[in-house]
């Protein structure tokens, strides 16, 4: 939209967002650019795995409940594969049990809807510093 | 005494004459002997008459014997007319005197006309045989030699008379003692006789005993039963065949019961007890007994020992009778064994067995029975009691059974309530079987089953499923509201998320304006997917898919209050029932009324988990206020709540239940308010807190 994405888009970190709801789809992106970062968005979680951008993916923003592939479900494909991409887990789900599970599995962060901004962008910076 | 001189020759003759005269004198004691005294006395005088020239001759005897004659007179043939005999007897007594001393007497006195010598000789020193007179009417008498006869004579007299005294005394003496002997022998025969027939009679007694000792015996020997006779002191002395045969054991082994093995070693102890005090107290005594036989195996025995007494009362021995009870003694155990396992059985199995004469009206029961219906072992049963214990309510059914069994007399089978005394309500499940007794009377036997655990697992059951359904019911309540959330939380990070950006845009230098307007405009649209959650989610708890009738709320509180009793019950929560006397009707959905009334008595339950010090009292009160709405009351004595958080109560999601959703409450109010009432909750005095709706009353149609 302006200065952010007058940057090459391969110096900036790419960071996907793979969420079956619409409005996270439309406002989360936005959100990212303003942080500075590239990204892409996909509605469910084979949409990424067969997406070109995957390799380059920096960083993942997951939703847990998914129509079909589930967000854990994803976390293990992908470490099957072989990528070890940090996940940043989204749930509008207070759920103790997922987000203990979630970080058992190696994710990052595990954060309930609604989330700051803050919040968000703590959880980015650690994601890509590990990286 | 003169001497006079006769003619030699003659005197010579007469001398001689005298001599032989003597001489027969002489031989007189010889022919005597064995005489009795009057022939004697006859003799006597008949010689002495032939021998001399004599007018008479009288003897007197003294203290005759054996029928003497006292006197006897003889006179001479020649004579008779001068003397008569008792005129003789008479003048001589008189003449005779009671000289005795008189040795001798003569002298010549007047009998009659007559002048006569008389001359007296004493027999005996003292007359104490008699005397003898001798009487002539010759001057010259008595001449020497009649003296001298006469003397001899008197003398032989004397000596005859005391022979014959003697004799007959002896005689007499001998005939005594004959007599005596006689009397005495006829005594003593008279007293064998009498001896002989006792004699016969102890015989045949005896014959009689030896008879019945036999046939005793005989008895004895064929009495199922074992006998000892045994000394006063207790010591064996007999034993009949029996107990030998069953023992094995001599009598002197027998002797030894107190310390060998006769009887089993178990017993021992305790029947040397009794056995000693009987003997001592001479009580008769009664115990049982193991006994061994030949073989070694013991069996059970009854033994009863009784005393034998005289007519005094004094022991003479123990009669002791053993009686084999082994065969009796393992059916009574098996019987008190198998006797014990029915009343167990009845027991674990909750089954009293009863009879019931419909005639008499005798009832009898198990133990069982006793135990369900919570009566006394000892209390009669009547048709009346059973009566005071049959639930109020099923009294018709039991009058309906009672008719029905003594009209028709056919098998019936029921199921009634008791109500016990403290309150509590017993299921009883009854079967009775009509039989003819050998009177042909109807006698009906029957059992009895408490089904109440059965009755309250049924009850449990229905509550499980009510409850599930309610639990099914509150939990596709969860998942909806946990999908509401979810959707409810999605529009809501769209809206932060927007809302970040914005403002991020709009800090920019220059600010993103365009961007910021996309952020904004997505902002509300989010906040309108919202709002439209919160609107399907009222949308839920309306009227569409209830029901609304005109119900008592006595009768729903009342069921939802037996639905709920069990568990009550098994929280220990004292239920305290206080409905309005006239029914408040209210319009509405019994079933979710139902559920508020429910949710508020499982609140008020729930809230007493924790006590302990206080009865778990639970009030559930319905009442009419005065601007015509119906009240309901659920008042606890638990643990209350924080008076801040009053308010909290009745959020959604809010629970202090570890395991609670929270929805009760909210929910509850939901459903009331949709009633057009209210629904608040209120801290008591005491501890505890009290949650109470109120809704119009229906009007009367």
């Amino acid at each position: 939209m302006n200065s952010g994405q007058e940057k090459i888009a391969s110096e900036l970190p790419l960071v996907a967002v793979v969420d079956d709801d619409e409005s996270v789809r439309e406002s989360l992106p936005d959100l990212l650019r303003e942080f500075g970062f590239a990204t892409h968005s996909f509605s469910s979680a084979e949409e990424f795995l067969t997406s070109d951008s995957l390799v380059q993916t920096g960083c993942l923003i997951l939703d847990v409940a998914m129509p079909g592939m589930t967000g854990f479900d994803l976390q293990r494909e992908l470490k099957l594969r072989g990528h070890s991409i940090p996940i940043i887990f989204i749930s509008a789900q207070k759920d103790e049990v997922s987000r203990r599970r979630a970080f058992q599995q190696g994710a990052v962060e595990f954060l309930f809807k609604p989330f700051s901004d803050t919040a968000l962008l703590q959880a980015l910076n650690t994601a890509l510093r590990v990286r | 005494m003169e001497v006079q001189l006769e003619h030699p020759v003659d005197e010579i003759k007469r001398l001689q004459r005298c001599i032989n005269d003597l001489v027969s004198l002489l031989a007189l004691p010889a022919m005597w002997s064995g005489s009795k005294p009057c022939d004697i006395v006859h003799t006597l005088l008949d010689s002495l008459l032939r021998m001399l020239d004599l007018d008479f001759v009288y003897v007197s005897l003294t203290n005759p014997v054996a029928a003497a004659p006292s006197e006897t007179v003889k006179v001479a043939q020649s004579q008779e007319q001068l003397f008569r005999p008792r005129e003789l007897c008479t003048f001589l007594n008189r003449w005779l005197g009671n000289d005795l001393q008189k040795r001798y007497l003569q002298e010549r006195s007047h009998i009659g006309d007559e002048e006569v010598s008389l001359v007296s000789w004493p027999l005996g020193v003292q007359r104490e045989i008699g005397v003898i007179v001798a009487g002539s009417r010759r001057a010259d008498f008595p001449r020497d030699t009649e003296a001298l006869l006469l003397n001899i004579a008197a003398n032989q007299a004397l000596t005859g008379l005391q022979e014959a005294r003697l004799l007959s005394e002896q005689k007499h003496v001998a005939d005594e003692l004959d007599q005596t002997v006689a009397q005495r022998t006829a005594e003593l025969a008279a007293a064998n006789e009498v001896l002989r027939k006792e004699v016969a009679e102890r015989r045949r007694a005896e014959e009689a005993l030896v008879v019945s000792g036999h046939n005793l015996r005989l008895i004895v020997d064929s009495i199922p039963g074992l006998v000892a006779l045994l000394t006063p002191a207790g010591e064996v002395e007999l034993v009949n065949p029996q107990l030998v045969e069953y023992c094995g054991r001599t009598l002197e082994e027998l002797r030894l019961w107190g310390t060998n093995d006769t009887l089993h070693a178990e017993d021992l102890p305790r029947v040397i007890e009794l056995y000693s005090q009987s003997i001592t107290t001479g009580n008769p005594h009664n115990f049982e007994t193991r006994l061994r036989r030949f073989d070694g195996e013991y069996r059970w025995f009854h033994v009863r020992g009784v005393p034998v007494r005289d007519a005094n009362g004094r022991i003479l021995c123990w009669c002791s009778l053993l009686t084999d009870i082994d065969e009796r003694k393992r059916t009574e155990d098996a019987l008190k064994r198998s006797e014990a396992f029915l009343v167990e059985g009845q027991r674990l199995s909750r089954v009293g067995s009863f009879s019931w004469r419909v005639e008499t009206g005798q009832i009898t029961w198990s133990e069982e029975l006793y135990r369900i219906f919570e009566f006394d072992r000892d209390v009669r049963v009547t048709l009346e009691l059973i009566g005071s214990r049959v639930h109020p309510d099923d009294i018709p059914l039991l009058n309906d059974m009672i008719a029905r069994a003594q009209g028709t007399g056919s098998d019936f089978e029921y199921e009634h309530r008791l109500l016990m005394p403290n309150h509590s309500v017993r299921y009883l499940h009854m079967v009775g079987h009509a039989r003819r007794d050998r009177l042909g009377r109807l006698v009906y036997v029957g059992a009895v089953q408490d089904v109440t655990q059965r009755q309250f697992s049924e009850e449990a059951l229905a509550k499980a499923r009510s409850e599930l359904a309610h639990v099914a019911r509150v939990a596709s309540l969860a998942t909806l509201t946990a999908s509401i959330a979810h959707e409810v939380n999605q529009p809501l990070s769209g809206i932060v998320t927007n809302a970040s950006t914005c403002l991020r845009m709009l800090t920019l230098d220059p600010p993103n304006v365009d961007g910021a307007r996309e952020t904004a405009r997505r902002t509300i649209r989010d906040g309108n997917r919202a709002s439209d959650v919160i609107t399907r989610l009222r949308a839920l708890f309306s009227k569409k898919d209830s029901i609304a009738e005109r119900l008592d709320l006595n009768d729903a509180t009342r069921e939802v209050i037996a639905l709920s009793l069990s568990d009550l019950h098994r929280n220990r929560v004292i239920l305290r029932c206080e409905l309005a006397d006239s029914p408040p009707f209210v319009t509405g959905d019994r079933v979710q009324l139902q559920q508020v009334i429910l949710n508020l008595i499982r609140n008020g339950s729930d809230a007493m988990n924790t006590v302990h010090d206080r009865p778990r009292e639970l009030l559930v009160r319905t009442e009419r206020d005065e601007s015509d709405r119906a009240l309901l009351i659920v008042k606890d004595a638990g643990i209350g709540f924080d008076p801040q958080s009053m308010d909290k109560l009745f959020q959604a999601f809010y629970t202090t239940k570890s395991d609670g959703m929270g929805i009760g409450l909210s929910v509850s109010r939901s459903i009331i308010e949709q009633h057009d009432g209210r629904l608040w909750a209120t801290l008591n005095d005491g501890p505890g807190a009290t949650v109470s709706f109120s809704i119009p009353c229906a009007t009367n149609t």
